[in-house]
């Protein structure tokens, strides 16, 4: 029994409410508060990762099998109905293996960040801004952790109600009122009809007579001695559910709306942790439990879908000119690269994509800060015109804005060069004509990249253009000459060095979560060459 | 056993209705003993008045522990069946009649006090007669014990030409629908030759193609009732002509009557090969029609109230699919009665924020009414926000175990068939449709307003109401076994 892992979900909405409750016309009375519990979140999530680094490797014929596990008896939820003569369970299984720590570590960090710097950032009813994120993050938390059925659907939905608050309350850009109605419409219209596949894979067990089950290592269990199990079209629901959860490309519209219309340091949340909610959800459900379907059905089209959203959100990213939206196209973009290494299915390609949720989490949530950060001083920025030369008014900003672009483009020694490399290294060995295409967004990446370093940092002495006017908020003339406060330069420099870490010392990083992806791709790499012996092998065996 | 036991027996088990109805009646001809006019002290009759039929209330609460559990197979000849199905519904019967008698108590129109209450308790009475029916008539009766008090209650509450027009539509429309049901129980004796529900059920699968016009006659008389499409033209008129306490009881209690009704009729014991080949495709078209119309024509609403109706109209197409996976037998009757808790729970509640809204001094017609009500009436807007939040069926709240076990009914044990398949997508994406509308009203509670003016007026009973509607929809989602 594992007290983790409840308080990991416990302790941010205890806060939550607390905060809701007290700190109703106290101000910023609260605000300390807020950042003592995502501080102490934070650190509960690195006691988790070195929990798990450091416990022995767990057994189980399935493909799921977490290291450390929170399975109270007690907190069995019993349905009052009995379908198909079965009763209906919800026994609350947490647990946590190599990919769930690294995902928890990530929301930890972004988290307690974003809610450090939100104190400098949020200027009206900051409290109860840092409850909703308190409370959003326990949910993802919760996410993470879940190791069964119900649990991972409960809190996969419950994070919406706090961040369509958090959108439509302190939204500062174009509609924030309908845009966090699409964000909810568009993530109902995939988590709902989810749930449908979701019964039924619980229910599939049923079929040849064993009880139906929502535990994960039950399921990966069945679904490993038996790979044909469960029908087709229960990997298309699941598929949907995700697929609108982390953008993918013909259903990524609610995204670029919800990202220019969010306050940036809402979005470094969202974009760095819940829009990877979806890739999870396929690499913990879709991958080990309907790994049959997602090959014969999915597998090649879902990669595809990847590679022209990375080589699309590079496109569309160059053309436009407010830096929110440029942003929100460079994370479809780059969540491409995640997609194909997860559609490779082999131990390169999802071991590379693991790695890549986390890289991605980080680059995109510092490029959202510093965005914050920007737009505070300056307005909205915009990139219409050139030699803005913002690096002569802030250096600080201006070293940390390059150094994460780099990141983003994946500059070799960096975090980002790593996870893209081997997640096109993984789908090289399934599709070389995919990994063309993709090979192609790499080069727009850089382009566009480097547009943002060119047009807004360079080129000029920085005194010359004041963009826009400063929407909503009022900010006193000294402040917006002002360079980086240490409150926040810090969070962003104790980032960079994680990047620079895992640039150089990716084996390191990856000995967390490698056992558990190879796990899953020994059953799912013969699987993959069975099912597609003519692809186009470019790699010789 | 002899005719006359049995009927004692019945009589006993029955005690909660019976003391429901003996209280309504009385209450209706406390009118004699009461000052009427200007002189009369409007307030303590309001308290007494209510406190009169929360006793009756709690009476027949009593009585109902009292009576202790019925043993089922005595009483299968008569009149009445006391199985889970008859607990289940006067259970829902005591979760609505305590919530709408708390939403009456400052609302109830103050020239008809003893009349109001006195239908209220007997359309109260009326849905564990239905429940325990076993037989034609006793399910006529209830039918009929709950619509005659619903066309005095519209035509009293409010006298305007809305609540003429409301009450006037809701008694032609229901006569009609009585006339269906009427046609369609004379067919059901005529092909079994008996009134008894049970010899009935036995008979469902002699292959007479009669047997299915009979029952699906039937199914229209009780469509009305639900509001299922095409028998839903009157809920919108009727909701916004009449008070939003009366929109509350006209959400829930014929709802609950029909659906008890039908699972009693053809949802217990399996319909049989024949029957079943037409029953579930009408079901299934049934439903899917209801809730597509009900939410799109939802989307389209400004009105609160004619919207609120239509969400109701979609909600009882969900209701259709859980019936159908109860007609399969492949979920337990549960499905239902916890949908409607759940329905209670969260409907009822919303009616008492907006009666609340309402009594303090606001404005709750339009959607655009409520805009900014956040910072007018905190306490009321967190009720609406949790109503809200369950009806779209998010987590967290009762409405998401209500849509998770349709759900699980209908695609039980990986059903072959693509139909249940394409039907669990439909409301999928319905709800998706209602989670738009939904959404529309939430946001607009919180949208600033310029005119800020808070609404003082406290009513204890309103807060009361929605309070427990609110605990409840949340309490539910971590005890589910308890919402049935």
């Amino acid at each position: 029994m594992n007290y983790l892992l409840p308080s990991l979900v416990l302790v941010p909405l205890a806060a939550s409410v607390v905060i809701l409750l007290l700190g109703n016309n106290r101000g910023k009375a609260m605000v300390p508060v807020g950042i003592l519990a995502s501080i102490i979140t934070l650190l509960l999530s690195i006691a988790l990762v070195f929990q798990v680094h450091n416990a022995p490797s767990a057994d189980g014929s399935g493909t799921i099998a977490p290291k450390v596990l929170f399975e109270p008896q007690a907190l069995t939820i019993a349905l009052p109905i009995s379908v198909a003569k079965q009763p209906i369970q919800w026994q609350l299984i947490l647990g946590a293996d190599g990919i769930s720590a690294l995902l928890v570590l990530l929301t930890g960090i972004i988290g307690c960040f974003t809610i450090v710097l939100a104190s400098k950032q949020i200027e009206t009813r900051t409290a109860q801004y840092m409850a909703l994120m308190l409370a959003s993050i326990s949910m993802l938390m919760g996410v993470f952790v879940s190791m069964d059925l119900v649990s991972f659907y409960v809190f996969f939905e419950a994070v919406l109600i706090p961040l369509i608050l958090l959108i439509n309350g302190w939204g500062n850009g174009d509609n924030p009122l309908s845009a966090s109605r699409k964000f909810l419409l568009f993530t109902l219209a995939g988590s709902i009809p989810m749930v449908i596949g979701l019964i039924a894979l619980a229910m599939a067990p049923a079929a040849s007579g064993q009880p139906s089950t929502i535990s994960f290592m039950e399921l990966s269990k069945l679904a490993a001695e038996n790979p044909i199990h469960g029908s087709n079209w229960v990997v298309w629901l699941l598929l949907l559910g995700f697929g609108i959860k982390l953008a993918i490309l013909p259903l990524h519209t609610w995204l670029p709306t919800t990202y220019a219309a969010a306050h940036p340091n809402t979005t470094s949340l969202i974009a760095s942790v819940v829009a990877k909610l979806g890739l999870y959800g396929i690499i913990r459900i879709v991958i080990p439990l309907t790994s049959h379907s997602l090959i014969t059905e999915a597998q090649l089209l879902i990669g595809a879908l990847g590679a022209i959203a990375i080589v699309y959100g590079a496109l569309v990213a160059l053309t436009k000119s407010n830096l929110r939206e440029v942003l929100a196209y460079s994370s479809i973009s780059h969540v491409g690269f995640i997609t194909l290494g997860l559609m490779s299915l082999n131990t390169e390609g999802l071991s590379g994509a693991t790695l890549q949720m986390f890289n991605h989490g980080l680059i995109t949530a510092s490029m959202f800060w510093i965005l914050a950060m920007l737009e505070q001083r300056r307005g909205p920025v915009s990139m219409s015109t050139e030699n803005q030369g913002l690096a002569g008014q802030y250096p600080k900003l201006a070293v940390l804005l390059v150094f994460f672009t780099l990141a983003g483009a994946g500059l070799p020694g960096l975090n980002g060069f790593v996870g893209e490399l081997l997640a096109m290294a993984g789908m090289m060995r399934v599709s070389g004509t995919i990994v063309t295409i993709a090979v192609l967004g790499t080069v727009l990446g850089a382009w566009y990249a480097l547009r943002i370093v060119q047009r807004v940092l360079f080129g000029g002495n920085g005194n010359g253009h004041h963009h826009g006017h400063h929407q909503g908020h009022h900010q006193p003339e000294s402040s917006s000459a002002l360079d980086l406060r240490p409150l926040e330069w810090m969070p962003l420099v104790v980032v960079a060095f994680l990047c620079l870490y895992i640039g150089v010392l990716p084996q390191r990083s990856m000995k967390l979560f490698q056992a558990d992806t190879d796990r899953i791709s020994k059953i799912t790499e013969p699987a993959v060459k069975a099912a597609h012996p003519n692809t186009d092998q470019l790699v010789s065996q | 056993m002899d005719t006359l036991q049995v009927i004692k027996n019945s009589a006993a088990h029955l005690s909660p209705a019976i003391a429901l109805l003996i209280g309504g009646s009385l209450l209706m001809c406390a009118s004699i003993f009461f000052r009427t006019g200007v002189k009369r002290d409007i307030h303590s009759q309001r308290n007494l008045f209510a406190v009169l039929s929360m006793t009756t209330l709690v009476v027949a609460v009593l009585l109902s522990f009292y009576r202790g559990t019925p043993q089922l197979d005595k009483y299968d000849v008569g009149l009445f069946r006391f199985d889970s199905g008859a607990l289940a519904a006067e259970r829902l019967t005591f979760l609505g009649g305590f919530i709408l008698i708390l939403m009456s108590w400052s609302t109830a129109p103050a020239s008809r006090l003893s009349e109001y209450y006195g239908c209220l308790l007997v359309m109260l009475s009326a849905i564990p007669i239905v429940g325990a029916s076993n037989d034609l008539v006793s399910l006529f009766l209830g039918l009929e014990l709950l619509s005659i008090p619903t066309y005095v209650m519209l035509g009293i509450v409010k006298t305007d030409n809305t609540g003429a027009e409301a009450a006037l539509k809701y008694f032609m429309l229901s006569a009609f629908a009585s006339c269906f049901f009427l046609l369609g129980l004379s067919y059901l004796f005529g092909v079994v030759g008996s009134t008894n529900l049970l010899v009935i059920q036995g008979d469902y699968d002699n292959g007479k193609r009669l047997m299915a016009l009979a029952l699906l006659l039937v199914m229209c008389g009780l469509s009305f009732r639900i509001t299922a499409v095409p028998f839903h033209f009157y809920a919108p008129d009727v909701f916004d002509g009449t008070t939003v306490t009366l929109a509350g009881v006209m959400s829930y209690l014929p709802k609950v009557a029909g659906f008890v009704a039908l699972v009693r009729l053809i949802g217990t014991g399996g319909l049989g090969e024949s029957a079943s080949s037409v029953i579930i495709p009408v079901l299934l078209t049934c439903a899917a029609i209801t809730m597509c119309v009900g939410n799109l024509l939802a989307t389209a609403q400004n009105n609160l109230r004619r919207l609120l109706a239509y969400s109701s109209v979609a909600h009882t197409g969900y209701l259709l699919l859980a019936l159908v996976a109860l007609v399969r037998q492949d979920a337990d009757a549960n499905v239902l009665y916890s949908y409607l808790a759940a329905y209670a729970a969260m409907t009822l509640g919303m009616f008492a924020c907006l009666g609340e809204i309402e009594a303090a001094g606001g404005n709750s017609h339009l959607i655009g009414d409520l805009t900014g009500m956040f910072y007018r009436r905190p306490a009321a807007t967190i009720g609406l926000t949790v109503s809200l939040i369950s009806l779209i069926g998010l987590p967290l709240t009762a409405g998401f175990w209500a849509k998770f076990m349709v759900f699980a009914g209908i695609v039980a044990e990986n059903r072959p068939d693509s139909r249940s398949l394409f039907m669990a997508v439909l409301m999928a994406f319905n709800a998706v449709i209602a989670a738009g509308y939904y959404w529309r009203v939430l946001s607009t509670l919180f949208e600033k307003n310029a005119a800020k003016t808070p609404l003082r007026v406290f009513r204890p009973s309103l807060f009361f109401a929605y309070t427990i509607c609110t605990v409840l929809t949340i309490v539910w989602f971590f005890v589910p076994a308890i919402m049935r």
